[in-house]
């Protein structure tokens, strides 16, 4: 635009700009999806045409679920042990505490409304009032909450063995809880108040462990509940009732307050979204996770500094037991999965208890090893200390070894079993120690890899160029809990495992592999040299 | 307590560096010594190379040909002699998301032996300006702390070499000021430092040579063998010394690349270390940490 566009004044002054009817927040919404219609090069038609094969692999993965979920209730369906019914009557309370809290959580991390920076900066300074903006965001999550906890509740339901109509009352039930846990938090955020979201999410949370270590007192035959198993849909449908008035009035609440969120909170989520998603896309789950743990530490900010202790790699040791002191969450991940052995055994499937139970300490294990993350994810920090890598893998590692060390002697009662097959004491203990280290190793896999190289030669597949690292990134960390407990499954001794395990932890903490790579680039060149010298 | 070598040995020693990304070579042939006691200042627009070498100096890169020394021990980047040996400021510096300012720098100097770190890192904490913030964790500190904290890391802790890759970013013209103070002592007392900078202000007070490396530009017979501008104020005519030219691919499309020498202006001090405190100096640092 020249200078000539904008209207002069008499005495030759550009004249203010005056918007004497100011776009409403519809019309913004329509340019921009008019904009945004006009600029795609293809259809949604096409676009599935062109990704049929992912359509096809989706549609036939998501219909064996299905059939293995169908299937496993049927199984246990007709388990009439007390461990099952008490499993049957409740893990759907379990998963719906757990589902709500879940849904607290993830909703103080994200907002749960957001906004893009692009949106902040052209939208939301626009003279429009934010609520017409941000409702169909609130309603949008919302109805992505009510899904998800109705997909978890009805799972879980349908897993223990319920009938039909109890599934779909504790799947309703679930998903309408998580719905308006969203609901709650939003209204909190206008409100600019994180504390009662928190509270909440922490009474749900102990309310879930709760009834996980209710399943597994039961089956352990350490506490007889008499439950009344006629009255599961009526307390399903009890449940749905007051979730459904929470959610009503906290959208009423949230509505009323979208025009009060500040848009530093609103931009502040999208850009941990944006962060996430541009980590998603790429596979790098291990950003994801460090974007998640930088923005909790950001929120801590400021924290009471402790003196170290000794010298050497001892204060590395001391300083992991110190940061977990610090933020001890991990560490009630790890006594969340020391439920999932006791409770595979209490349904009756104590002969895959070990994968289950090494997948979920993996999983339990990661958040424990964020020291070992920054250490390996840069060389700058590893590099500023007189040890080796290897020598400072161990003593990164050697809390969390502890810690999984514990857990293992933790589960060994649920490797004895309550229900189904009994192993002898030796057994039993081995399986527990080689299920604790396929969690732990398998962790310490999934930290220590590197992203994909998207700068390096790809790898032609039906989905276009790949880089090689990119599909061993998503079975990373699983590799090692399936290789380690793969002989337990089978049924052969666990001192099998325990080898392996052995040969895992040699391999990732006490090779170093960057070292043996340029010893060997250093020979190839010697070779080549001496051979030039020769003719 | 400081690591010192003999005077006059050398601290770093590179022979026959190369590096090139596909077609571009950035450094070929490329050799330097550098002795305690010596500042090194790497120069040079954009592209130059200065980072790339400075990368392959600590091991964060790997060259293509030539070896690098570090007292006598060929660079590994885990080589733990290497690890105590060399302090290193570049860009993959990390942090842990929940250990605070302090926190850092007293892990740093316990790792490397110092039993009684409290002073060092006080003392190293006053000079950065980061007391207010020792118990701040890392990701709410400006960008201008967190170099301040990286520079910190390198001088809380033994070293006899330096590696530096433009310390002055970020940092305030106080900065800056005291940076080159501080690395200007440490010259002084025996270490060797090897830096790229853009800053004129920091090169001519600390350095004791200055290489400018040329990038390699498509089109042009050779690269600029000097830059008048202020990045590099001290170079004259007369300073340009044929060092060790680097040379492009085969193939004539990329210019050859030169990199000029200045000698040093004085002659470095003799080592002695770490200069004793004096006893004012020492009850200064004793009220410090007693606040």
């Amino acid at each position: 635009m020249s200078t000539a566009d904008f209207p002069l004044a008499e005495n030759g002054q550009r004249a203010p700009l005056i918007a004497e009817d100011p776009a409403t927040a519809k019309e913004l919404k329509l340019m921009i999806k008019d904009w945004r219609t006009g600029r795609a090069t293809r259809s949604l038609g096409q676009a599935l045409s062109d990704g049929y094969i992912a359509v096809f692999g989706f549609l036939l993965v998501g219909a064996m679920i299905v059939n293995v979920v169908v299937q496993a209730q049927g199984v246990v369906s007709e388990c009439s042990s007390q461990a099952c019914t008490s499993a049957r009557e409740l893990l759907p309370w379990a998963t719906f505490a757990l589902c709500v809290a879940a849904a607290l959580v993830l909703s103080r991390l994200f907002g749960p409304v957001l906004a893009s920076a692009a949106e902040g900066f052209w939208l939301l300074d626009a003279p429009v009032q934010r609520s017409r903006l941000l409702w169909p965001r609130l309603l949008g999550i919302t109805i992505a909450g009510l899904v998800i906890g109705m997909l978890a509740g009805g799972l879980i339901s349908a897993l223990t063995g319920s009938p039909l109509d109890e599934i779909i009352v504790w799947g309703i039930g679930t998903g309408l809880a998580a719905s308006a846990s969203i609901a709650f938090a939003a209204a909190e955020q206008g409100a600019e108040r994180h504390l009662p979201t928190r509270l909440v999410s922490y009474l749900f949370g102990l309310v879930g462990l709760v009834a996980l270590l209710a399943v597994i007192a039961v089956a352990a035959g350490w506490l007889a509940l008499t439950i009344d198993v006629t009255r599961g849909t009526q307390i399903g449908f009890a449940l749905i009732a007051a979730s459904a008035i929470v959610l009503v009035l906290s959208a009423v609440l949230a509505l009323g307050r979208l025009n009060q969120i500040r848009r530093t909170r609103l931009l502040s989520g999208g850009a941990l979204v944006s962060g996430i998603s541009g980590a998603f896309f790429a596979l790098d789950f291990g950003l994801i996770r460090d974007i998640v743990v930088d923005r909790r530490a950001m929120e801590i900010g400021h924290v009471r500094s402790k003196p170290g202790r000794g010298i050497g790699l001892t204060p590395l040791i001391w300083r992991e037991a110190q940061r977990l002191a610090r933020s001890p969450q991990p560490l009630l991940w790890v006594a969340l999965s020391l439920v999932v052995p006791y409770a595979v055994d209490a349904l009756g499937m104590g002969s895959v208890m070990p994968i289950f139970a090494a997948l979920v300490l993996f999983g339990a294990m990661v958040p424990m090893l964020n020291g070992l993350r920054v250490l390996t994810r840069t060389g700058g920090l590893a590099r500023s200390m007189p040890f080796s890598t290897k020598a400072i893998k161990r003593a990164v590692v050697a809390v969390p070894a502890v810690v999984a060390l514990l857990w293992a002697i933790a589960v060994v009662p649920a490797f004895l079993g309550f229900e189904g097959e009994h192993h002898p004491f030796g057994t039993a203990v081995l399986m527990a120690v080689v299920t604790g280290a396929a969690g732990f190793l398998g962790a310490v896999r999934w930290t220590t890899g590197k992203p994909p190289n998207f700068g390096g030669p790809a790898v032609a597949s039906q989905f276009g160029a790949i880089p090689p690292g990119l599909i061993i990134g998503l079975i990373r960390g699983f590799d090692m809990a399936l290789l380690i407990t793969a002989p337990l499954l089978l049924g052969l001794s666990p001192v099998i495992s325990l080898v392996i395990a052995a040969i895992v932890a040699i391999v990732l903490l006490s090779l170093d592999w960057e070292s043996m790579k340029s010893q060997a680039e250093e020979q190839q060149k010697q070779l080549r040299a001496e051979r030039e010298r020769r003719g | 307590m400081l690591y010192m070598a003999k005077r006059g040995s050398v601290v770093l020693k590179v022979s026959g560096l190369r590096r090139a990304f596909g077609p571009v070579t950035i450094l070929d042939k490329f050799n330097l010594e550098v002795r305690e006691g010596e500042a090194v200042a790497l120069t040079g627009r954009n592209g130059a190379g200065k980072s790339t070498l400075l990368r392959c100096l600590v091991g964060a890169d790997k060259p293509d040909d030539g070896t690098i020394e570090v007292n006598g021990t060929k660079l590994t980047e885990s080589a733990v002699e290497i690890r105590r040996d060399m302090a290193t400021v570049i860009d993959d510096l990390d942090f842990f998301p929940d250990l605070s300012v302090v926190e850092h720098l007293d892990l740093l100097a316990r790792a490397h032996g110092l039993s009684d770190p409290e002073p060092v890192v006080d003392e190293i904490l006053h000079e950065v300006q980061l007391i207010p913030q020792s118990g701040q964790l890392p990701g709410t500190l400006s960008s201008g702390q967190r170099r301040r904290l990286a520079l910190a890391t390198a001088f809380v802790r033994p070293r006899k070499l330096l590696i530096l890759d433009e310390p002055e970013q970020r940092l305030d013209t106080e900065g800056i000021a005291w940076l080159s103070g501080r690395l200007k002592e440490e010259r002084e007392n025996g270490l060797a430092i090897v830096f790229a900078s853009h800053e004129p202000s920091l090169v001519n007070t600390v350095a004791t040579r200055i290489l400018h490396l040329g990038a390699a530009r498509a089109g042009e017979p050779l690269a600029p063998t000097r830059d008048e501008s202020l990045a590099e104020p001290s170079l004259t005519p007369e300073d340009v010394v044929a060092g060790t030219p680097t040379t492009a691919e085969p193939g004539g499309q990329q210019p050859a690349q030169k990199t000029t020498q200045k000698q040093p202006a004085k002659k470095p001090r003799p080592s002695q270390g770490r200069k004793p405190k004096t006893p004012n100096q020492r009850s200064t640092a004793n009220q410090r940490r007693n606040r």
